[in-house]
């Protein structure tokens, strides 16, 4: 096996390219899933320029091996809150230290805690090859239970947030057997603003580990706005998109009825 | 291949593959046997180490991604010069079997250098990810406040 950690994306991309290799940043999916051992690992954490945060007139860039910890120590608005909240909920502050926000997003699981709180930012996966470079948004990336939209060749190297109304807040919430160092059984994402007359005039809702890709539950964002909080009501038409299933975790039953409660929970949590 | 890399302090070089884990680089090859095996899938801590001062799972990072001075346990003190954490698991005789406890002490102490005053939540979310299948839980949020409060000079 060769192990290949080079300074520059281009000397990344070039040995892609001509080598069957996988794609490796803080390891914390990979090594514990690896099994037999691969022909060659290209380790991306090394990268210039691939960790950090930027903000310019485009809005947000997430450098591709930008860790957890980066994400809880970042200084950002608080339409990122539930973000920050997701990053505390991946493994123990030892993953979040080496675990990548893109590594979360490419290891593509249900329960993944990145997503939901991404998906109602809006967030965008900028992808390069040595053919150039694409983007799409992150509800195109994923494509079913550990499937991306990821090519041969491919690389992600950031992740891309528009910019937000300044009024916007965030919560996460997830629903684990225990506290700490838990697979989520349901997991709610919210970003919600409000209008002078505390009605929500805001709202990107998402729900992760109850399909098989986290989703947007449009309905209900339409349905929110315009809604004071202490009126919400979540109906089975706004969770339509979701298809929970029955697992050691909990019931499909169980999980649909928690997360009705969960929304409400969380869209409070982002109102305070 | 031939690595260079520094281990509490002191310079080693091994000519081990880039893939092979820190964990078994420092127990087989340098004989630096306080780090432990738990589990090999980065599920308990027990393999807890420091990269620049950042609490790690050694059993995940491949000698190829070390980056930065390496602390373990035997790093932290010695049997005639304990830390301030090492004395504060003998005063509360916090070990058990004791097989997780250079992990936890070693996730302990990079708690305790971003933060000298922990709260119970900080500490339970500071060390969650560090497993004692003793149940010793409770003793090392006790030895860690008196390690925080003699730190602070109390």
């Amino acid at each position: 096996m060769t192990y290949f950690a080079p300074d520059t994306l281009d000397d990344a991309l070039a040995h892609l390219d001509t080598t069957g290799m996988s794609i490796v940043a803080g390891g914390t999916d990979f090594f514990p899933a690896m099994g037999v051992a691969p022909q060659a690992i290209l380790d991306v954490s090394r990268i210039k320029g691939l960790r950090g945060i930027t903000l310019d007139n485009a809005g947000w860039r997430m450098g591709a091996a930008t860790t957890w910890t980066d994400v809880i120590n970042a200084d950002l608005p608080a339409a990122f809150d539930g973000l920050k909240q997701a990053a505390r909920e991946v493994g123990s502050q030892q993953i979040q230290n080496t675990g990548t926000i893109a590594g979360n997003l490419v290891n593509a699981s249900p329960a993944a805690d990145g997503v939901p709180p991404l998906l109602t930012l809006d967030a965008q996966v900028e992808v390069a090859s040595a053919r150039g470079v694409r983007v799409m948004p992150l509800s195109e990336f994923i494509t079913g239970v550990r499937q991306t939209a990821l090519r041969a060749g491919e690389i992600v190297t950031a992740i891309l947030i528009p910019p937000l109304p300044d009024h916007v807040r965030a919560a996460f919430s997830k629903l684990g057997s225990r506290k700490y160092l838990v697979i989520s059984t349901a997991m709610v994402a919210a970003v919600i603003g409000y209008d002078a007359q505390g009605r929500i005039d805001h709202a990107r809702m998402a729900v992760g580990a109850c399909s098989p890709v986290a989703q947007r539950l449009s309905a209900l964002e339409a349905d929110l706005i315009g809604t004071a909080p202490e009126n919400i009501l979540v109906n089975a038409t706004h969770l339509t998109p979701l298809a929970p299933i029955n697992d050691v975790r909990g019931s499909s039953e169980y999980r649909l009825d928690a997360v009705a409660e969960l929304i409400r929970r969380t869209i409070t949590g982002a109102s305070t | 291949m031939a690595y260079s890399l520094i281990v509490n302090g002191q310079r080693f070089d091994v000519d081990l593959p880039g893939e092979v884990p820190l964990l078994w680089v420092l127990r087989d090859e340098l004989g630096l046997s306080g780090t432990k095996y738990g589990c090999g899938v980065s599920a308990c801590g027990a393999c807890t180490v420091h990269m620049d001062g950042e609490a790690v799972r050694s059993c995940q990072v491949a000698l190829e991604d070390v980056a930065g001075e390496v602390t373990t346990i035997e790093g932290v003190g010695t049997p005639d010069a304990l830390d301030v954490l090492q004395k504060a698991w003998v005063a509360h005789q916090v070990a058990q079997c004791g097989y997780c406890q250079s992990g936890q002490i070693m996730q302990a102490a990079a708690l305790l250098a971003g933060n000298n005053a922990p709260s119970d939540a900080e500490i339970d979310e500071a060390m969650n990810g560090n497993l004692c299948r003793c149940g010793t839980y409770g003793r090392i949020r006790a030895a860690i406040k008196t390690a925080a409060a003699e730190m602070r000079g109390e």
